[in-house]
């Protein structure tokens, strides 16, 4: 060993709290053992120039956390040694070493540590405070009504002094204020807490105090979204029985909400108008963008604005149920206990059965499918509606020995409603395309949104692969699930309210904010076109015509023929929408006409 | 004065079919008169009462509490009603005077006049040593109490009280009974529901029999012993339901 590599060593051995032990054959061992973190060996050879070259090897485990400190720390100390070798060589040669700092770098963060605090803050304030406010407004709201019927104090305030109006107003505004109390106790708890764990844990502290306007601005946003939550929470109170009921029902609005809230973990997605129209999802962005005090003025009153225009339909709607004698007295039965499906096995279809396995299909949807989707796209999408989507409910109808062929409405449909499908989907799928083009000219869509999109008609594969993974597969799967099952948890309502609804929850499965009205749309036509038939393979043709256009339209996209349908940037053009109303309508109308009500009545 | 018009209360069946739990009925309360709805469980007592108090909306048909309409103003009728039945709850986590005044300022009336109200109250229906307690802690017939100076709080001239002496004990029974007197003697209207004949008889003036949703007879009690010929009120009851069933017997035959 020459004199060079045990200075390296000596140098290595200066390292404060670690020791470095001489070579030794049970190094692997002790290494293995975890008795040392790291193994450094040093070997030399001459370079062409004729100059001894260092080779050192540091065997390190990058899982273990205490590896990882001792590697960077022997990685600063060598390269003091190569600092001091270099300079001993440049001397040597009779170069002037300040030849050394010849590319002198270094950095400026413009980033106030305001701005760096808010970033973090930022990302998960937001869905904190909504699953606070939410909470928080739940547990109240199930007791205000519900509980009220359960403990059988209700009707002693029905029969007071005051109007049923004045009933709902006051319970509330109970829960507005008692979910903002808790969030702000909570609000201050947390930071309180968080304060005191970093300032014991050494942290610089100085910046990481919130503007007092900040904090002003994002609870008056919330202030909105505490209104909506009490709404919905107090209607879906009134609508329960008992405390236990209300509790349940509010799981799948947590459920949705906690999605949407957690948007503002998602890198990619800033604020903007569109994305503002859209409730929980805006104040998740807008609290991001004033934490990191970059909002906007206009999306502050659009969030704002937009939330109180759904909370008037959500207290219109309460004020309503309270005022409906058959919800506010609902009767007790027990049609949704286990018992009562295994003594009558067509009770399993009641609406809570429906929300409850929506909500567990949507979680599937969210975390696996997009799993599997990472992974492998078009695999991933297949998976989807085969184990996610088809499956599950045969399945399900096997378990309850109910007949799926019944259920399901697996019935052949007549002839002329088929002939009628194509004319009816075509262009519908027309009208849906220029309303999507037209939203996203007034709202554009997001570029990374697009680009997505256009992957998902660009895969990989051969056309006709495609067209069964994205036409053929959701044609048949998601109609089994949307228009087979689910219309059969909604039928006490009706047809139409049925139609509304489970469009409403087929929307909602896309997971896609920006086509939820678009597919809502389709959702009504494929509804209607099952539920007024009779036979689930008309919504299954007509579904599979939808998609097989959009990717046709796409793989054909350059061809001279479609270009009369066309315009350069790869849109519709607009007249198309004028001759498809008129198609649709006339082929709505003798569809009507040839197919009569034999629906909910078998 | 109560005043009640071919009302008619139906709810959906499950098999899609109606049930008439007050079919067709009318009567009238006068002021200082106490008058009992008698009937057996089921028979439409407390649907007819909730309906009076404007918890339900009558299907069809109306009804008038001191003059107002009970659809066109339910605030009025509110105002001018005291109601209790076994479905209006206690707050159980509020202390006596705390809930009946909670309830008194819903009434809009002034703090020192719910004390002056509440105060007299207690004094009549012997409640003073429990007015500080936590309504949880109460038995039965306390809580019964309670509730009757909640619902007339507010002085009202029109009082429905349905079976206000169901589960209580002898004392409490008569302590509630000799209250409705004296409310009687202050001029109040007042219409009381039970299935118990010897209440009926010892509290009412007029006593009108309802089954099946349908009124069978009104009339005070005298009246209906001279056109039964029976004394006793359990007999009259029994001779008119008999009386009803033959009728849907004939009714059935003709179809």
């Amino acid at each position: 060993m020459n004199a060079a590599s045990m200075a390296i060593i000596e140098n290595l051995a200066e390292i404060e709290n670690y020791t470095i032990l001489p070579a030794a054959g049970n190094a692997q061992a002790l290494y293995e053992n975890r008795d040392i973190q790291a193994i450094v060996s040093i070997s030399d050879s001459l370079t062409a120039g004729g100059l001894t070259a260092y080779h050192i090897y540091i065997q390190y485990d990058t899982a273990n956390e205490q590896s990882r400190t001792v590697y960077s720390k022997l990685k600063e100390q060598l390269a003091e040694s190569e600092k001091a070798l270099m300079q001993e060589q440049l001397q040597l040669r009779g170069v002037p070493t300040d030849v050394m700092n010849i590319l002198d770098v270094r950095q400026i963060d413009t980033a106030s540590s305001q701005r760096k605090m808010g970033m973090i803050l930022g990302m998960f304030l937001p869905y904190i405070m909504i699953i606070m406010l939410l909470t928080g407004a739940s547990v109240v709201a199930a007791d205000l009504v519900a509980g009220e019927k359960e403990r059988k104090t209700l009707e002693t305030l029905l029969v007071s002094g005051i109007g049923r109006l004045e009933i709902v107003i006051g319970k509330y505004l109970t829960i507005i204020t008692l979910a903002m109390l808790n969030l702000v106790v909570n609000l201050f708890s947390i930071s309180f807490s968080m304060r005191y764990m970093l300032s014991q844990a050494g942290m610089d502290m100085s910046g990481a105090s919130l503007p007092l306007n900040s904090i002003l601005i994002l609870l008056a946003a919330m202030l909105p979204l505490a209104t909506l939550f009490a709404a919905i929470l107090l209607s879906l109170s009134t609508f329960s029985r008992n405390m236990k009921e209300a509790r349940t029902y509010e799981q799948p609005l947590m459920m949705v909400s906690m999605m949407m809230a957690m948007i503002s973990f998602l890198p990619a997605i800033e604020m903007s108008n569109l994305m503002a129209l859209i409730p929980v999802i805006n104040i998740a962005l807008l609290f991001k963008a004033v934490m990191i005090e970059e909002y906007q003025v206009s999306h502050l009153l659009i969030t704002i604005g937009s939330t109180l225009i759904l909370d008037v339909f959500a207290i219109w709607a309460t004020i309503k149920l309270f005022k409906t004698e058959s919800i506010l007295f609902r009767s007790d039965d027990d049609s949704g206990s286990i018992k009562a499906i295994k003594k009558n096995k067509a009770s399993f279809f009641n609406p809570y059965n429906g929300i409850v396995y929506f909500s567990i299909a949507l979680l599937l949807l969210y975390y696996l499918g997009s799993y599997w989707q990472g992974q492998d796209l078009w695999r991933g999408l297949l998976n989807t509606q085969i184990f996610i989507i088809a499956l599950p409910a045969l399945l399900l109808l096997r378990i309850l020995k109910l007949n799926s062929r019944d259920v399901l409405r697996l019935k052949p449909p007549k002839l002329l409603p088929v002939v009628l499908v194509p004319f009816m989907a075509v262009p519908a799928a027309i009208l849906v395309a220029t309303l999507a083009q037209l939203i996203n000219a007034i709202y554009p869509f997001p570029e990374q949104y697009l680009e997505n999109l256009t992957k998902l008609f660009k895969m990989d594969i051969p056309l006709w692969q495609s067209f069964m993974i994205i036409a053929v597969a959701p044609g048949v799967c998601e109609e089994l699930l949307f228009r087979g099952m689910f219309p059969r948890f909604f039928e006490k309502y009706g047809m139409k309210v049925n139609i509304v609804v489970t469009a409403l929850l087929f929307a909602a499965f896309h997971l896609d904010p920006f086509r939820f009205v678009s597919v809502f749309l389709l959702g009504l036509l494929l509804g209607y076109q099952t539920l007024r038939s009779g036979s689930i393979y008309l919504s299954m043709l007509s579904h599979t015509i939808n998609n097989g256009l959009a990717l046709f339209i796409t793989a054909f996209a350059g061809e001279r023929w479609i270009k009369i349908f066309i315009s350069r940037d790869d849109m519709l053009q607009y007249w198309l929408a004028l001759p498809a109303l008129m198609i649709f309508i006339i082929a709505l109308w003798m569809f009507h006409k040839v197919t009569g009500e034999q629906t909910c009545a078998e | 004065m109560i005043r009640v018009q071919n009302l008619v209360k139906e709810f959906p069946k499950k098999d899609g079919s109606k049930f008439y739990a007050v079919n067709d009925a009318s009567f009238t309360a006068n002021d200082g008169e106490i008058v009992c709805l008698l009937g057996v469980n089921g028979a439409g007592k407390t649907t007819t009462m909730r309906v009076l108090s404007t918890v339900f909306q009558p299907s069809s048909g109306t009804a008038e509490i001191q003059g107002w309409d009970i659809i066109t103003h339910p605030h009025k009728v509110r105002e001018n009603l005291g109601f209790l039945s076994g479905d209006t709850g206690l707050y159980n986590r509020l202390r006596v005077h705390e809930f009946i005044r909670y309830f008194g300022r819903l009434y809009s009336i002034s703090d020192s006049e719910i004390t002056r109200r509440m105060d007299e109250m207690a004094e009549l229906l012997d409640m003073k040593d429990f007015m500080d307690k936590k309504i949880e802690f109460l038995s039965t017939g306390m809580k019964q109490k309670v509730s009757i100076v909640r619902s007339i709080i507010h002085d009202p001239p029109v009082m429905i009280f349905d079976e206000p002496t169901s589960g209580l004990d002898i004392l409490t029974a008569r302590n509630i009974v000799a209250f409705i007197r004296s409310c009687k003697e202050r001029g109040k209207c007042v219409l009381f529901s039970t299935h118990i004949m010897r209440e009926a008889e010892r509290l009412a003036d007029r006593v009108v029999m309802i089954h099946k949703g349908r009124i069978l007879a009104d009339g005070s009690l005298e009246a209906l012993r001279e056109t039964t010929g029976q004394t006793d009120l359990d007999d009259i009851f029994i001779h008119y339901v008999n009386q009803s069933d033959l009728e849907t017997e004939v009714q059935a035959h003709e179809f």
